[in-house]
């Protein structure tokens, strides 16, 4: 026991003996306070390409890229689907102005790769839309398809998975336009590696849960929804629906709130409840309320993220458009539940 | 924000208006109760820091009611800041000269001191009687249960009502009530 | 990129003034006045500071434990249910949700916070809790002693 403790007592002089030997010096503020002053008047730095470091290994980036994605890919396409026009005519110049008569440079661009993914994109992210939004017209369908699709989207997505320092292109730092069309050349790289099945869980992973968690209807919002509600039930035979007027508080403040419902006149049965500031605005916002009960798209739907390319509807099919938008002739389809549950008992 | 978004908040935070009788009832003991609605004690959303209480609009404050000795004992005290300024005023004095304070007074010396009790104390509307104005009647929705039962008197009674009452006994003819 | 501040910051016990003042002026950095400027007042401010922070470690749960009872009470109030009924009622069902989350189903799921109190209403008439005489019976449960009935 008493070796034990000696010899703790002198493995403690030894750490502070150490801890001494890295003292500070006076002189280390002062000197980091000028370089910091120096920095300061030189500017903020410009922001340099990954590729200017001493280490860049192209290929090896795209590989782990590749692997990061956890998909396979043909190398000599991905290598396409990062090369953009500009980067080629730049190339080529730049040897030209060296005195090369006639560059060759193995390297062909992406766009024929950005139009069959622009595409493919647009043919999975209708379908997806369609098959777990039956009931939605199809203007809606059209409206998140425009957001799945925009520019804004696409870019962040790509920017995300990092291709930002892969991309071979003229400009630096890379442009949104740019952005998103790499993204769907190498969409189109996946497919052609892969096959349209990987592709099209691709998109399902990295674009369309790009609306999870939001409200639909900030896509696409219906106008004047108190006559078309009107004019939708009266498709169904149904009299255009009696607004009431079912709870306020503080009537005469400016914080006034009103609770309006609607109900259908002949079974009494109410059909969208709004709240709002003023009588006028809760009556819109009830015929919102029974508009998105009727599309299904209340606020507290959950959308499924799992289905899978053959699950999908055919890309002929469609919604029904807003001005044949009825109950009654609602296209059949299965809804995920079903979906799933036929996957439980295939996989049993 | 969704336009959903926004009512569906505004719908939240809305600000109900109670009417509290305080005919016969004690200002002291009401006083928990009414903090409770002006603070918004009485909804799942409260939180000390957010504006979420309600409106309360007290009628017939005139007619409370004080327990014993209350009104010749309890003195309010002010001072009006100079030497030998302060004043000991008997609450039946004090209710005497504004019925409205007495109310006011127990309400907000019930509550805690803080920044926010001004702010709350605004939302408290006290009337003395039952003329309350139009365009504050038409706000309120909701009603506060008053805490004790209010008693009858002797002059609400009609002559018939007396008569009718079960007797025990009958008095002699003879027997003088009252001097007069 | 190396950045030296952190590890200095560790060890600033040391010689070097600088270091060692940083270390103040960087907790007294939202002070205001001279209180973060000058060294001999800020290093008073961040004791007393230090000091409140240890206080409030403490105080803040007991804190959110009231706020959470006082949402709790509010949620009963509305279905007519007494919080002492609601909370025996729950634990004699073996219901082991804690106070947040009881407050937080309270605020954001109504719905099952109805149920919950429809349910305490049942099983405290069945108990015969004090205080029960008040309550109706929800038809929408079904308790072991309605089926022993």
């Amino acid at each position: 026991m008493l070796t034990l403790r000696t010899t703790n007592r002198v493995l403690k002089v030894l750490k502070t003996a150490q801890k001494c030997e890295q003292s500070f010096h006076r002189w280390l503020a002062p000197t980091l306070r000028e370089l910091k002053r120096r920095k300061d008047i030189q500017g903020p730095e410009k922001p340099v390409h990954r590729k200017t470091f001493l280490e860049w290994n192209y290929d090896t980036e795209i590989y782990a890229f590749s692997k990061r994605l956890g998909e396979e890919f043909n190398n000599d396409l991905l290598q396409q689907a990062l090369t953009e026009r500009s980067y080629i005519i730049r190339e080529e110049e730049r040897q030209k102005n060296v005195g090369i008569e006639q560059p060759t440079l193995n390297l062909s661009d992406n766009k024929e790769l950005v139009s069959k993914g622009s595409d493919f994109i647009d043919d999975i992210v209708k379908r997806y839309l369609r098959t777990v939004l039956p009931r939605l017209p199809e203007e809606g369908i059209i409206g998140i398809h425009k957001y799945l699709t925009s520019i804004e989207t696409l870019s962040h997505v790509s920017f995300h998975i990092g291709t930002s320092e892969l991309i071979l292109c003229a400009e630096f730092p890379v442009e949104k336009p740019t952005l998103s069309n790499v993204l769907k050349s190498i969409i189109a790289a996946l497919i052609e590696s892969s096959g349209d099945s990987r592709a099209a869980l691709f998109v399902r992973d990295f674009i369309i849960t790009q609306i999870a968690d939001k409200d639909l209807h900030q896509f696409w919002e219906p106008e004047e929804p108190i006559k078309l509600l009107s004019e939708i039930l009266a498709r169904d035979g149904i009299q255009s629906p009696e607004p009431r007027l079912i709870g306020c508080s503080g009537k005469n403040t400016i914080l006034a709130c009103f609770r309006v419902g609607l109900y259908t006149p002949d079974n009494k049965r109410m059909i969208g409840l709004g709240f709002g500031e003023t009588v006028d605005i809760a009556h819109e916002m009830a015929a919102r309320d029974s508009l998105r009960q009727l599309f299904g798209t209340l606020d507290n739907i959950l959308l499924p993220f799992n289905l899978k390319l053959d699950q999908l509807c055919a890309s002929s099919v469609k919604n029904l458009f807003l001005n044949e938008w009825s109950q009654k002739t609602l296209p059949f389809r299965p809804t995920h539940f079903e979906l799933r549950q036929a996957k439980e008992i295939s996989s049993n | 924000m969704s336009q959903l978004g926004r009512v569906k908040q505004w719908n939240t935070f809305a600000r109900c208006w109670h009417l509290f009788d305080a005919a016969w009832q004690n200002p002291l003991e009401c006083s928990p109760t009414i903090e409770k609605y002006l603070k918004g004690l009485n909804k799942p959303i409260y939180h000390p820091l957010v504006d979420c209480g309600d409106h309360v609009v007290v009628i017939n404050s005139k007619q409370i009611a004080f327990p014993g000795e209350e009104w010749r004992r309890r003195a309010y005290f002010h001072h009006t800041g100079y030497s030998g300024g302060a004043t000991w005023t008997p609450a039946w004095e004090l209710h005497d000269r504004d019925p409205t304070m007495i109310f006011r007074k127990a309400v907000y010396h019930h509550m805690k001191g803080n920044l926010f009790r001004r702010v709350v104390m605004e939302r408290l509307h006290i009337f003395s009687d039952s003329n309350v104005p139009e365009e504050v009647m038409e706000n309120i929705t909701n009603q506060i249960p008053p805490l004790r039962s209010i008693p009858k008197t002797l002059s609400s009674y009609s002559k018939e009502e007396i008569e009718k009452y079960p007797k025990i006994i009958d008095y002699p003819e003879d027997f003088i009530l009252s001097k007069n | 990129m190396v950045f030296t501040t952190a590890i200095m910051m560790v060890r600033s016990r040391g010689p070097d003034e600088f270091w060692r003042k940083r270390k103040i002026f960087k907790i007294a950095a939202h002070f205001s006045g001279r209180r973060r400027n000058c060294y001999s007042i800020a290093i008073k401010a961040v004791h007393r500071a230090l000091q409140f922070a240890t206080i409030g470690r403490t105080v803040r749960k007991t804190d959110m434990i009231d706020l959470w009872n006082t949402r709790i009470k509010a949620g009963c109030e509305e279905h007519g249910v007494e919080i002492n009924n609601f909370k025996d009622s729950l634990s004699r069902c073996d219901i082991q949700l804690n106070k947040k989350v009881l407050a937080d189903l309270a605020i954001w799921e109504p719905n099952s916070f109805k149920a919950l109190s429809d349910l305490a209403k049942s099983v405290a008439i069945d108990y015969n809790l004090p205080g029960t005489e008040k309550y109706d019976k929800p038809s929408n449960v079904i308790t072991r002693g309605l089926l022993k009935k």
